[in-house]
């Protein structure tokens, strides 16, 4: 494939050093190297910096509302289970104003994959807390530093019944462009968290730098999801990885699916037939 | 400038008509009971008996938001010829409790009926002129269950044994209800056996003319409107549930495998509305419905569906507000939200149905709509068509056109590396082509910042520049002129009754059922009036000016309380229409009062 075939006519507009950049090009080479033809792809986004990211890989997008990213990414998948559908937004879209939909999606594991670019700030609204924002952390909100425990993405969702799990690195893109691969072939919904510094207002490179080991060099086995949420409780250390992953679950697109629905292709929309419509009636006589 | 409303008294409408009058080819049954005790079950059966008989059906369910106890009522209306509304007064009451008899007994109509077990209700007040039909229905009950709970199917016996129906067709309605519980099948059509017997003793009270080869089909406005969209071919659903847009979702649920329509349990009404747009990106055919709450979250996404252009059909079944309200009761006070919607200006359409009938109807004409114009739709039902009242559906056609619009199937050659589709193609009519996701060559990006023609943002690095400011004129340009296409379809309000008349009622929607039945029973008594019957409410239809001003003196008929309508009518005409019924207690509009109203105006009489 072309590895061209991706690449957008508009330059991102994320600040010089930005880790999104770290992102887009780790997504770029995952659907390259997975061979998946743009027009396959469906990309839906929300508010925020991060969410501008549908502009800077050509695929069809959805470029939406705050917090609005998965709930327009489920109507996709539904509506055409032959798309691969990617949520792609920040920290505050998913776990601050949209986090119940985040919760919902998991629990009924669409097949959708998202990626939060996680910066533990709110950035384009120039740097006030964010739910991920750390205990301490000084921002316009918070001169005194943060009174608040920041939210743990990956240990709630493992709670929610996730199927897939996992947590890369922005500065790592080729770590991250495989987790994203194994996101993309998981049966069913997968979170990747990314720490995807915001050099303007939380420049956290060198501290994750120090913290960060990978979970496959530790022998954590993605199966196991005791050993998932032990780690994902991790705050001295930063474990980057695979967390979980289960196929177990069948997926809401595999369950609403029937003879009729994988008949009839979603885009060719008819009417019933007189017979249909008789039936239909019966009922109401 | 002097306007006022009309203040009606409502909770009596006593004695207006003779039950026993020859001439009247019509019937009102009143079922009243607790919650829990089967009211709704047993007003279905009436209702079907009445269809199967030929006759035409309209009823209404005084239901409350609560599961067992309390007080319900369900109401039928059916007559030989075609019935709208609620017809005039109760012929028939059923009191199965101290609380139906007290609530109903006063608006009994002279030579009506009312049924009651003196060992559960204590009657007091008996009005003149009615007869007392006092049955042992509890003891009857008891002789099949250890609680009395088949009082309700006695009841239907001794009721359809009065009007000298045939115990034939209520035995196999009783039947088929039952159908899914046969340990209480049969004990049900004994137990209504019992109760037909009884009725001997008083002979047959009224007898309309039954045709039992004729089964009329009858359905509410939320049933008509999913099998209207279903018809049409809608292949998503999504909703959150909220009374009473439920059965829509009932209804979805259980046909959606059978007719292809992937129906999604959203966990708000926020991500119900999202998602029913992303399944319209992805080229489905796809609707949503709630109530005026759960269309209260959806805004912010109707504004989007706007930016984006992505087409989107939208169901307020309306109920009484604000706020939470009165979730079991009946009211249209959501105009105002609709015309309003989420921030700023853009390009929306508010069809209202009439009827179930209208309903089915619209159905297919709002998906063509959204995708022809790739704009929001806004469908407002309510409570009284929607999930509270049943009424007879003739001539459903299901051969429903299917318009689709624009759509791009293959992407030019030029479409190569790099060049994203002109998904907002400035064009003259307003309306781009759009690509459905999958189709190679043609990506773009469905954008609700500001766009150029390519879906690329005007809101970050080029804002405010001389070409930015100027492609986003073009851009509001574009999706606001889509409106005058939309215009050009949209229908003025059907006139009801003569051309010319003294007045002329304006209503809308649901109204315009109770007002028929009022300008009929007004003709009988040599008023000449007519009604403007609204259903195409925005954008407004043309020539609507020179019809009301056209019009000798107007009357607005509505269900909410600043008169909404008729505020619509001025801001877009001009005409300022300065007689008003509004009524916004939550219960639906009884033809009396509109009666009254007219009554009150024209002839100066005390409405009686």
């Amino acid at each position: 494939m072309d590895p061209r075939v991706y690449e957008s006519d508009t330059r991102p507009d994320w600040c010089p050093g930005c880790g999104d950049f770290g992102v887009l090009a780790a997504l770029k080479n995952a659907l390259i190297t997975l061979q998946i033809p743009p027009e396959r792809v469906f990309i839906s986004s929300g508010i925020g910096c991060s969410s501008n990211l549908p502009g800077y890989i050509r695929t069809y997008a959805h470029h939406g509302l705050h917090g609005r990213p998965l709930p327009v990414a489920v109507g996709v998948k539904v509506a055409n289970p032959n798309l691969v559908v990617i949520a792609a937004a920040g920290d505050g879209d998913e776990y601050g104003i949209g986090f119940n939909h985040v919760v919902h999606t998991a629990r009924r594991n669409h097949d959708v994959k998202l990626i939060v670019m996680n910066n533990e700030v709110y950035g384009l609204t120039t740097g006030q807390l964010s739910p991920t924002s750390k205990k301490g952390q000084r921002t316009k909100t918070s001169p005194d530093g943060s009174i608040i425990y920041p939210l743990n993405p990956l240990s709630t969702l493992l709670g929610v019944g996730a199927t897939f799990v996992a947590r890369g690195f922005s500065g790592d893109p080729k770590h991250l462009s495989m987790l994203i691969q194994e996101a993309i072939k998981h049966r069913g919904f997968a979170l990747v968290d990314v720490i995807s510094p915001c050099v303007t207002w939380h420049d956290i490179y060198d501290e994750v730098r120090q913290k960060m080991y990978k979970l496959e060099d530790v022998g954590h086995d993605p199966s196991d999801l005791v050993a998932a949420l032990h780690r994902a409780q991790e705050v001295d250390k930063i474990p980057l990885g695979l967390f979980y992953r289960s196929e177990e679950k069948p997926t809401f697109e595999e369950l609403v699916s029937s003879e009729v629905t994988a008949t009839i292709p979603v885009e060719s929309v008819r009417n019933l037939s007189e017979q249909e419509f008789a039936k239909a009636i019966e009922p109401f006589q | 400038m002097s306007s006022a409303n009309i203040v009606v008294e409502t909770n009596i409408i006593l004695a207006y008509k003779m039950s026993d009058d020859e001439s009247s080819k019509d019937v009102t049954v009143r079922l009243g009971a607790a919650a829990g005790d089967g009211i709704q079950s047993a007003g279905e059966i009436v209702t079907k008996i009445f269809s199967r008989s030929g006759l035409y059906v309209s009823t209404y369910n005084g239901n409350q938001s609560l599961i067992r106890g309390g007080h319900v009522w369900f109401h039928v209306h059916a007559g030989e010829s075609r019935v709208y509304s609620l017809g005039f007064g109760i012929d028939y009451l059923v009191a199965l409790t101290q609380l139906a008899y007290d609530e109903h007994y006063m608006n009994v109509n002279r030579g009506g009926v009312i049924i009651y077990d003196s060992s559960v209700v204590k009657e007091h007040d008996f009005p003149d002129h009615v007869t007392k039909v006092d049955a042992p229905l509890t003891k009857i009950a008891l002789k099949y269950e250890k609680r009395p709970i088949m009082k309700n199917t006695v009841a239907i016996g001794l009721l359809c044994g009065l009007l000298g129906l045939d115990f034939k067709l209520v035995g196999d309605v009783i039947s088929e209800q039952f159908f899914r519980k046969p340990d209480v099948q049969k004990s049900n059509v004994e137990a209504a056996r019992d109760g037909y017997e009884f009725s001997k003793q008083f002979g047959t009270l009224k007898k309309l003319t039954y045709d039992y080869t004729k089964r009329r089909t009858f359905m509410h406005a939320d049933y008509a409107f999913a099998l209207g969209a279903v018809a049409a071919g809608c292949r998503f659903y999504a909703a959150y549930p909220m009374s009473p847009a439920s059965p829509i979702l009932h209804w979805m649920a259980s046909n959606a495998k059978r007719f292809g329509v992937r129906v999604f349990l959203g966990e708000d009404e926020i991500a119900v509305v999202n998602a029913t747009i992303g399944a319209s990106l992805a080229g489905a055919r796809s609707l949503c419905a709630t109530s005026g709450g759960g269309f209260s979250l959806m805004q912010e996404a109707i504004g989007q569906a706007a930016m984006t252009e992505t087409p989107l059909v939208v169901v307020d079944v309306m109920r009484a507000g604000p706020s939470t309200g009165l979730p079991t009761k009946t009211a249209q006070g959501d105009l105002n939200m609709m015309l309003g919607i989420s921030h700023d200006d853009f390009p929306r359409v508010i069809l209202a149905p009439r009827s179930p009938e209208d309903a089915f109807r619209t159905a297919g004409r709002a998906f063509n709509l959204a995708e022809k114009y790739q704009l929001p739709v806004i469908v407002l039902l309510d409570f009284a068509i929607g999930d509270g009242g049943y009424a007879t559906v003739e001539n459903l056609n299901p051969n429903i056109p299917i318009e689709r619009g624009k759509i791009v199937k293959e992407a030019a050659p030029d479409m190569h590396n790099g060049v994203w589709f002109k998904r907002y193609a400035l064009t003259e009519d307003g309306v781009s082509p759009r690509a459905l996701p999958g189709t190679p060559g043609l990506m773009f990006v469905a954008k609700t910042d500001e766009h150029d023609e390519f879906g690329h943002d005007l809101s970050d690095v080029l804002a405010g520049l001389r070409e930015a400011v100027d492609m986003r004129r073009k851009q509001f340009n574009k999706r606001m002129i889509k409106l005058q296409g939309v215009a050009k379809e949209m229908n003025p309000p059907d006139v009801f009754g003569p051309d010319k008349a003294d007045l002329t009622i304006v209503t809308w929607g649901s109204s315009s059922l109770p007002v028929r039945e009022a300008l009929e029973r007004l003709w009988g008594d040599g008023f000449k009036v007519n009604s403007y019957e609204f259903y195409d409410i925005y954008p407004f239809p043309a020539d609507v000016e020179s019809m009301l001003k056209q019009a000798s003196e107007l009357m607005d008929v509505e269900q909410n309380y600043t008169a909404q309508m008729a505020k619509l009518i001025r801001r877009e005409t001009g005409v300022l229409i300065q007689k008003y019924y509004l009524k916004y207690d939550g219960e639906p509009i009884y033809p009396i009062e509109v009666v009254k109203a007219v009554k009150q105006h024209i002839a100066g009489s005390n409405g009686r």
